[in-house]
C-alpha cells in the first residue's frame, strides 16, 4: 500500500513534465505571441501618429521595429533560445517558485494567481458544504422511501440537474432573475461603491452576489452525490448484516444510522479529494458567466490575451492540484475502507 | 444478422421502459429532421412549378435567376420569386420550406437593427440572433453539427478505447503495464484547460476538434474495457475456447467482445451528452468551431451578452435541455435494460 502511494507521488513528475512540455511547445510554435502583439501595436501607433508621412512615401506597412529591437524583445521574453533550452530555463525557475512575469500586465504571475485564489476558494467551499450538506440527507431519505412519490419527484428534478450543465443553468438564472426580474445582480462579486459600505452592508452585498453562482456550482455535483448516496445505502440496507441487526432487536432507525450509513459513506469518500481542484480553481465557465474574478476567469483571460506566462502558471498549479486531489481521494478510500487494497 | 434471444429480450425490456423509449423516438425524430433540414429550413424553395416544369432546387447546384425568367444571373431569391408568382397569377407556384431562411443569411431591414423578436408574420418563428440570422435555422443546423460531432467523437473514442483496452486486458503483461502508466499520466491532465489552450492556438475545424478531444478523451473507455476484458477472460467459456485451441483473434472477436457489448452500450448515451456539452462549452468560450458555423454555444454567448433578447437564450436553453434530458433518459433506460441492477429493497 505504501509502495503504491509512493509510486503515485513519483508519477507526478513525468505527468507534470509531459503536460508542461506539450503546452510550452504549442505556445512557441504558433503565431500571435507577445512579440507579434507588440509589433502590431507599434504598427498601429505609427499609423495613428504618422498618417501624413506614411502617405508621402515611406512605403506603407513598413516594419516599425528594427531588427535590433526585435532581438532585444525576443531576449526579454526568452524567445531567442530553442524551445528545449527555454523550457528548462522556465522549469528551473518554476522549481524555485518563480512562475515568471505576465507579458501583458508585467506583474509577477504568482501574485496575480494568489490574489484570485481566495475568490475561487470562497465559492468552492460554500458549494462543497452545500453539496455534502444536502446530498447526504437527501440520498438517505430517497433510499428509505424508495419508489415513493417523494422519491420519484426528487428523481426527476435531480435528473434535469444532471442533464443540463451548471453554467447553462447559470445563464438561465441570470436572464430570468437578474435581467428580467432584477432580483439579483448581473454578476461580479461586489457592487459599485463597496468600500464605502458598513460591515453589515458589505456582508449583505457579497451574499447577494453569491446566491446565483453557488446554484450554478451546486447543480452538477448534486445529482451524482445524491444518487451515489441513495444507491449505496440501498445496497447496504438489503444486505444481511442489517437484517441481522434488526432481527436481534435493533430499531430500523438505529440499524440505518449506526450500521448501514457508515458503510455507505465509503463511495462518497472517493470523490472527496477531487474537490480540491474545483475549490481552488473554480470553474472557467461559471466564473466567466458570472464575471467572477477567480482563478478560472484569470485562466480564460490569459488564454484569450495570449499571456503565456500566466497560462503556464495556471497550468502548473491546476495540474498539480488535480494530481494531488486524485491521490488524496485514494488515500481517503484507503482510510475509510480497510478492505481496499491498492496493488 | 440474427439477434440472439438474449438481445431480443434486452430490447424488449428497453421498449417496456416508457420514459426511455419515448425519449428514444423523440431523439430519432429530431436527428431525422435535422439530417433533412434543407427541406424544412432553407432559403431555397422545396418545389418550384414554372412554365409547366417542376424544379427541386433544395439540393444540387444553385439555379440562377434567369432560369425562372428573372433578370439576374446570381442565385434566385425564392422568397421574392414566390411573391412575384403570386402577383402574376399565371399558374406558376412555389412551395417554400416551413422556415424560409438558411442558417447563414442575415435578414436585414432598413428601419430596424437586429435582433428581431419572434414574429409569425416575418416567418422568424423564434426571432433572429444579433446579426439577423434566423434562430430556428441556427438551432436546427447547430443541433445537427452538435449531434454528429458527439456521435463521431463517440465512435473514435470507443474504437481506440475498445482496441487498446481489450488488448490490455487480454494480453496483460508488459503491454498492460506500459499503457497503465500512460493512462495514469493522461488522466491527470486538466482536460478542459488544455483543450482550450490548444484550440485557442490552432483554430480547429470539425475533424481537428475531434482529434484534439480524442487525444485527451480516449482513456475512459480504455480503462473500462480493460477491466471488463480482464474479468471475461478469466471466465469458463473463454478458458474453454482457449482449451479447444481457438486463436486469440477468435477468442477476442467471437467470444469476449460480444459479451462486453451490453456494458459498452450502457455508456454510449452518456458519452453522447458529454460530447454535446463539451462542444457547446467550447463554442461558448469561443474556442470551438470557427464562426459562422451554427452552434448552440455561440448562441448562448450572444444571449448572455444581450439579455434583453430573451428569445435567444430562451430557445437555446429549451432546445439544449430537451436534447440532453432525452439523451439522459435513454441512457437510464438502456442501463436498466442491458445491465439491470435489481435493488433488493429492505422490507
Amino acid at each position: 500500500m505504501t509502495a503504491y502511494f509512493i509510486r503515485r507521488f513519483i508519477l507526478i513528475v513525468p505527468t507534470f513534465l509531459g503536460v508542461t512540455i506539450m503546452v510550452f511547445a504549442i505556445t512557441r510554435f504558433v503565431p500571435g505571441g507577445p512579440i507579434e502583439r507588440l509589433i502590431a501595436q507599434a504598427q498601429q501607433m505609427q499609423r495613428v501618429e504618422g498618417g501624413v508621412s506614411e502617405r508621402s512615401g515611406t512605403g506603407g506597412q513598413s516594419q516599425p521595429l528594427s531588427e535590433e529591437q526585435i532581438a532585444q524583445l525576443k531576449k526579454y521574453y526568452g524567445f531567442d533560445k530553442p524551445v528545449l533550452v527555454s523550457y528548462f530555463l522556465w522549469l528551473g525557475k518554476v522549481l524555485t517558485g518563480d512562475l515568471g512575469t505576465s507579458t501583458r500586465y508585467y506583474d509577477p504571475v504568482w501574485s496575480m494567481i494568489r490574489e484570485r485564489i481566495p475568490i475561487s476558494l470562497y465559492f468552492g467551499m460554500i458549494s462543497m458544504i452545500l453539496v455534502y450538506g444536502v446530498c447526504i440527507p437527501l440520498g438517505i431519505a430517497k433510499a428509505i422511501r424508495h419508489k415513493s412519490s417523494f422519491d420519484n419527484i426528487t428523481s426527476i428534478i435531480v435528473f434535469i440537474g444532471y442533464a443540463v450543465p451548471g453554467w447553462v443553468v447559470g445563464i438561465l438564472a441570470l436572464v430570468v432573475f437578474a435581467s428580467h426580474w432584477e432580483f439579483f445582480p448581473l454578476g461580479g462579486l461586489v457592487s459599485d461603491g463597496f468600500d464605502s459600505f458598513t460591515l453589515i452592508e458589505k456582508a449583505k452585498d457579497v451574499a447577494w452576489h453569491t446566491i446565483l453562482p453557488v446554484i450554478a456550482y451546486v447543480v452538477g455535483s448534486f445529482t451524482v452525490m445524491t444518487l451515489l448516496m441513495k444507491n449505496t445505502l440501498m445496497d447496504n440496507l438489503a444486505s444481511d448484516y442489517v437484517r441481522t441487526a434488526i432481527a436481534k432487536g435493533l430499531t430500523f432507525n438505529k440499524a440505518v444510522f449506526k450500521h448501514a450509513l457508515r458503510n455507505s459513506l465509503i463511495p462518497i469518500a472517493t470523490h472527496f479529494g477531487n474537490n480540491i481542484s474545483v475549490i481552488l480553481m473554480g470553474s472557467f465557465l461559471i466564473e466567466k458567466v458570472f464575471n467572477i474574478n477567480g482563478m478560472g476567469l484569470l485562466g480564460y483571460e490569459s488564454i484569450v490575451e495570449r499571456d503565456y506566462p500566466v497560462v503556464l502558471g495556471i497550468l502548473v498549479i491546476s495540474s498539480l492540484l488535480l494530481m494531488i486531489g486524485n491521490i488524496l481521494s485514494d488515500i481517503c478510500v484507503a482510510i475509510v475502507d480497510p478492505r481496499v487494497q491498492f496493488e | 444478422m440474427t439477434l440472439n434471444p438474449l438481445t431480443i429480450k434486452k430490447i424488449k425490456r428497453f421498449k417496456s421502459i416508457k420514459r426511455g423509449y419515448v425519449s428514444f423516438i423523440i431523439l430519432c425524430f429530431m436527428i431525422f429532421v435535422s439530417l433533412f433540414a434543407e427541406f424544412f429550413v432553407n432559403n431555397r424553395a422545396a418545389i418550384v412549378y414554372y412554365n409547366g416544369n417542376l424544379f427541386f432546387p433544395t439540393y444540387g447546384n444553385m439555379k440562377s435567376g434567369t432560369s425562372f425568367g428573372l433578370d439576374y444571373d446570381y442565385e434566385t431569391d425564392y422568397r421574392e420569386l414566390s411573391r412575384r408568382f403570386k402577383a402574376e397569377k399565371n399558374g406558376n407556384w412555389i412551395l417554400m420550406p416551413v422556415v424560409p431562411f438558411n442558417a447563414y443569411e442575415n435578414d436585414l431591414r432598413n428601419d430596424a437593427y437586429p435582433p428581431f423578436p419572434p414574429s409569425l408574420q416575418d416567418k422568424h418563428y423564434l426571432g433572429t440572433d444579433i446579426i439577423g440570422r434566423d434562430m430556428v435555422a441556427r438551432l436546427i443546423y447547430g443541433f445537427r453539427i452538435a449531434i454528429l460531432f458527439s456521435l463521431v467523437l463517440l465512435l473514435v473514442n470507443y474504437t481506440i478505447g475498445i482496441s487498446i483496452g481489450c488488448a490490455m486486458g487480454f494480453f496483460g503483461g508488459k503491454f498492460d503495464l506500459f499503457f497503465q502508466r500512460i493512462i495514469e499520466v493522461w488522466s491527470n491532465v486538466p482536460f478542459l484547460y488544455v483543450v482550450i489552450i490548444i484550440s485557442s492556438i490552432v483554430v480547429p475545424n470539425f475533424f481537428m476538434l475531434i482529434l484534439i478531444m480524442t487525444f485527451f478523451g480516449w482513456i475512459g473507455m480504455t480503462w473500462t474495457m480493460r477491466t471488463i476484458t480482464y474479468k471475461e477472460k478469466a471466465r469458463e467459456y473463454s478458458l474453454a475456447a482457449q482449451a479447444l485451441g481457438a486463436s486469440n483473434f477468435r477468442i477476442i472477436f467471437k467470444h469476449i467482445i460480444p459479451n462486453t457489448v451490453s456494458i459498452i452500450v450502457t455508456f454510449a448515451p452518456f458519452s453522447v451528452s458529454g460530447g454535446i456539452v463539451s462542444l457547446t462549452s467550447l463554442d461558448y468560450l469561443g474556442f470551438g468551431l470557427p464562426p459562422p458555423t451554427p452552434s448552440w454555444g455561440e448562441l448562448l454567448q450572444q444571449g448572455w451578452s444581450n439579455m434583453d433578447a430573451y428569445w435567444i437564450v430562451g430557445s437555446v436553453i429549451v432546445a439544449m435541455t430537451v436534447t440532453l434530458i432525452t439523451v439522459t433518459f435513454i441512457g437510464e433506460a438502456v442501463r436498466e435494460a442491458f445491465d439491470p441492477k435489481l435493488h433488493t429493497t429492505f422490507e
